[in-house]
């Protein structure tokens, strides 16, 4: 294998390698691998009587010493023209000299290096080069052969070229002639664009795919180089193949990448000054880990976090900060804990992250700055997560008020009607991560006076409702009955959501439009109850009962949702399984079929011509 | 008019329109609003955070926030609804300031600004939160009080 380092002055990494196949004796493929001249080349030699590696070794020599003696004398382009020609005089006259060698001669793809970012690329014959740039793999050469002439000019069908007997005969070769058409081509080069030299022994018996797999994978150039021969060699290996690779530089590694690497690394080497800082601020004497040792209490809040930034910092997520301040309020303001002390531990967290952002920032000034908008987004997040908490615990205090508000009320009422049901406890899933599941909602009691300010709400939501709005009416009309009725079970919740599921089917238009018609009705109803005139008592019920009616549409239509897709998911597990049942037989098809190709391979006479193979000049 | 807050009116409108056209995914109560009511409530939002940066006034920028919560609160937004999407806002804007001025000096700090600004209006939000959260547990113990009173 032949390897290079990396070039210096351009900052190119080229590798290259070659092997003689699986079938023939000799390698008739030369190489050129020149880094202090940036000068790459592959050459596939042809012509019996082993002439065929004597042309591409005469072309190799001639191609790499004419470059080293005239690089001063010509422009690079010139250059790479004069010196291809050169390398076809040289073979021609070979031949000519020694009966033997008539007829040889040999391809020539060749790359010359101009900087880091510009290259020549020169060509004749069938040995191509590609360009790797996105993801995407394109041929920046064009083969010199009969049957592609033919389709040039409009003699012949692209599909009629795959199979067409003469689709190897070359129309252009180093050697036949004294001299030849060389094709250039100008390429900037952007950073991490691979190009690939190669002969056809690499993509007669490669797919495109596996190339551009291979040669996009990121492995080292020589990894890839070996690799791509190997891929040939699986395919058959019925030719010589030949391969180099050169890489461009790759571009600066972006802020995202920096901070995930560099500034992650550089935030948990500053631990330390993170725990100090926390400790001198007071971290210790702060009523959430009041019974704690301070020892512990530093370990549990403040490495806790400095560790849970790191993670994010590594992960470019917000998930682990989100947890620890979770983790840190919950129990807190379960205990009936105040906000303030949260507060104040988190501006001590706060003040030891920029401690440590300071101090990166002295060693390295922009990982620093990159570092400061990271953990101040991390903050954020901490943010976000506890003012979930704080959200949750108002909406649990506005639930507390509301009862005992009406309790007051019933009290002072004293009402004697059978028909104020408090109903069966409804079970509340909230669909918002933050809230506590499983929290119950008592049923609404129903009066006379409540189920008129029901209707009066509907009638104003109605109202308020846009005339296209149809989906969210038909809501509404829903949340009337369920509210009016009130006995407490589910029947007319299902009876309703029964109906509505039935205006929009889940398969030509999703769920969605269902669940933001209830999620409008909702809104509306919460402003037009005030604007029904009645009693606060009294609106606070109608309020409760529009609510506990929303709650049971909403599971209701939810069990229907599940109950529609069940036959779609049991359909889904039998054609996953019947998926993975056919990989199965593919994976055992492909196997046979390498093994058969192996035998076939060997069974290959290697003394055979090589035949489909010529040197015509067209 | 200091030079960040300067940066940051020219680049409000390009903000205002990435906003626009994200609004579905950076906050479903955002995505419901049409076109015209969601200019107008992410525009004044966003020419209040001129108004911050350029003065600093963190009292005016409570009393902003105190406002704004009550708005979204009569149109049944929860107050973590509306922290999200003001943190959302926030750092929709520090992602342009950060894109317009990849390579800047000015374009850096002015994104770190605003990241720093999005986190003094969350902590100012889970203060207005706190205060009314604590205002309720006042009110139920009053007439816990007053129903053990009368019972």
């Amino acid at each position: 294998m032949n390897q290079v380092t990396p070039t210096p002055p351009t900052g190119i990494r080229v590798a290259g390698d070659t092997n003689v196949g699986k079938v023939r004796d000799t390698n008739e493929d030369s190489l050129i691998l020149e880094p202090a001249r940036g000068l790459y080349a592959v050459l596939d030699g042809m012509g019996g009587a082993n002439a065929g590696d004597i042309a591409s070794q005469t072309a190799r020599d001639a191609i790499r010493d004419f470059v080293i003696q005239k690089r001063l004398a010509f422009s690079p382009k010139q250059l790479l023209e004069a010196a291809i020609l050169a390398g076809s005089r040289a073979v021609f006259e070979s031949a000519q000299a020694n009966r033997e060698r008539h007829g040889m001669g040999t391809t020539c793809v060749a790359v010359l290096v101009v900087d880091k970012s510009h290259v020549i690329v020169g060509h004749v014959g069938d040995s191509r080069c590609y360009l790797l740039r996105g993801g995407r793999l394109q041929t920046l050469t064009r083969d010199h052969t009969i049957v592609e002439e033919l389709v040039d000019r409009g003699l012949l069908a692209a599909d009629e070229a795959e199979r067409h007997p003469y689709k190897n005969v070359l129309s252009r070769n180093l050697g036949s002639r004294p001299d030849t058409k060389v094709d250039l081509l100008e390429l900037e080069l952007k950073p991490g664009d691979r190009l690939l030299l190669c002969s056809d022994g690499l993509y007669g018996y490669a797919s495109a795919e596996g190339i551009q797999y291979i040669l996009g994978s990121g492995d080292e150039p020589q990894h890839v180089a070996r690799d791509l021969i190997e891929l040939a060699l699986r395919g058959g290996g019925g030719d010589n193949v030949t391969t180099i690779i050169l890489e461009a530089p790759a571009a600066p590694p972006s802020t995202t990448q920096l901070v995930r690497t560099n500034g992650a690394m550089a935030w948990w080497q500053k631990r330390q000054t993170f725990l100090i800082v926390a400790k001198d601020r007071g971290l210790t004497r702060n009523p959430i880990v009041r019974g704690l040792d301070p020892k512990d209490a530093l370990d549990v809040v403040a490495l806790s976090l400095c560790q849970a930034v790191f993670h994010d910092l590594e992960k470019s997520t917000g998930v682990n900060v989100w947890t620890f301040a979770q983790n840190l309020a919950s129990g807190w303001f379960e205990r009936g804990g105040e906000w303030s002390a949260v507060r104040s531990m988190m501006d001590i967290l706060g003040t030891a992250s920029r401690a440590v952002v300071d101090e990166i920032k002295v060693a390295d000034g922009k990982l620093g700055f990159l570092l400061d908008v990271a953990v101040s987004r991390a903050l954020v997040v901490a943010e976000l997560a506890l003012g979930g908490l704080l959200a949750e615990r108002l909406r649990q205090v506005d639930t507390d008020l509301i009862q005992l508000h009406t309790a007051m009320h019933e009290t002072v009422d004293a009402p004697t009607d059978d028909t104020l049901d408090t109903g069966e406890r409804f079970v509340d899933r909230p669909t918002i991560p933050f809230l506590r599941p499983d929290r119950p909602v008592t049923g609404a009691g129903v009066t006379a006076e409540v189920i008129d300010g029901i209707t009066k709400t509907i009638t104003i939501a109605r109202a308020r409702t846009s005339p296209r709005a149809e989906l969210v009416k038909e809501v509404l009309t829903a949340l009337d009955a369920i509210a009016s009725e009130g006995s407490g079970n589910f029947a007319t919740a299902v009876l309703s959501a029964r109906e509505l599921y039935g205006v929009r089917s889940v398969d030509e238009q999703g769920i969605m439009p269902l669940f933001d018609a209830l999620d409008q009705a909702r809104i509306v109803i919460a402003s037009a109850v005030h604007q029904i005139q009645t009693t606060e008592s009294n609106r606070a019920k109608v309020l409760r009962a529009l609510s506990v009616a929303h709650q049971r549409l909403v599971s209701a239509m939810t069990g229907l949702v599940l109950e529609a897709v069940a036959p779609f998911s049991e359909r889904l597990r039998e054609i996953q399984q019947t998926t993975s049942d056919l990989r199965d037989e593919v994976a055992s098809a492909e196997r046979r079929r390498a093994e058969l190709e192996r035998r076939f391979a060997t069974n290959i006479d290697p003394s055979l011509p090589w035949g489909s193979r010529g040197t015509t000049e067209w | 008019m200091p030079p960040l807050a300067r940066a940051y009116e020219a680049l409000r409108p390009k903000i205002l329109q990435r906003l626009l056209e994200l609004r579905s995914t950076l906050d479903p109560s955002l995505g419901r609003l049409d076109e015209a009511t969601a200019r107008s409530q992410m525009g004044a939002v966003l020419e209040h955070l001129g108004n911050f940066i350029a003065t600093g006034d963190v009292g005016l920028h409570r009393a902003f926030l105190h406002t704004f919560l009550a708005m979204r609160a009569a149109e049944a937004q929860s107050p973590a609804s509306v922290l999200a999407m003001l943190v959302a806002i926030g750092d929709t804007a520090a992602q342009v300031a950060q894109e317009a001025g990849a390579g800047t000096t000015e374009g850096a700090e002015l994104t770190l600004l605003l990241t720093r600004v999005t986190a003094s209006t969350a902590r100012l939000l889970n203060d207005l939160i706190a205060d009314e959260l604590a205002r309720r547990k006042q009110s139920w113990g009053d007439m816990a009080s007053a129903k053990r009173g009368s019972s």
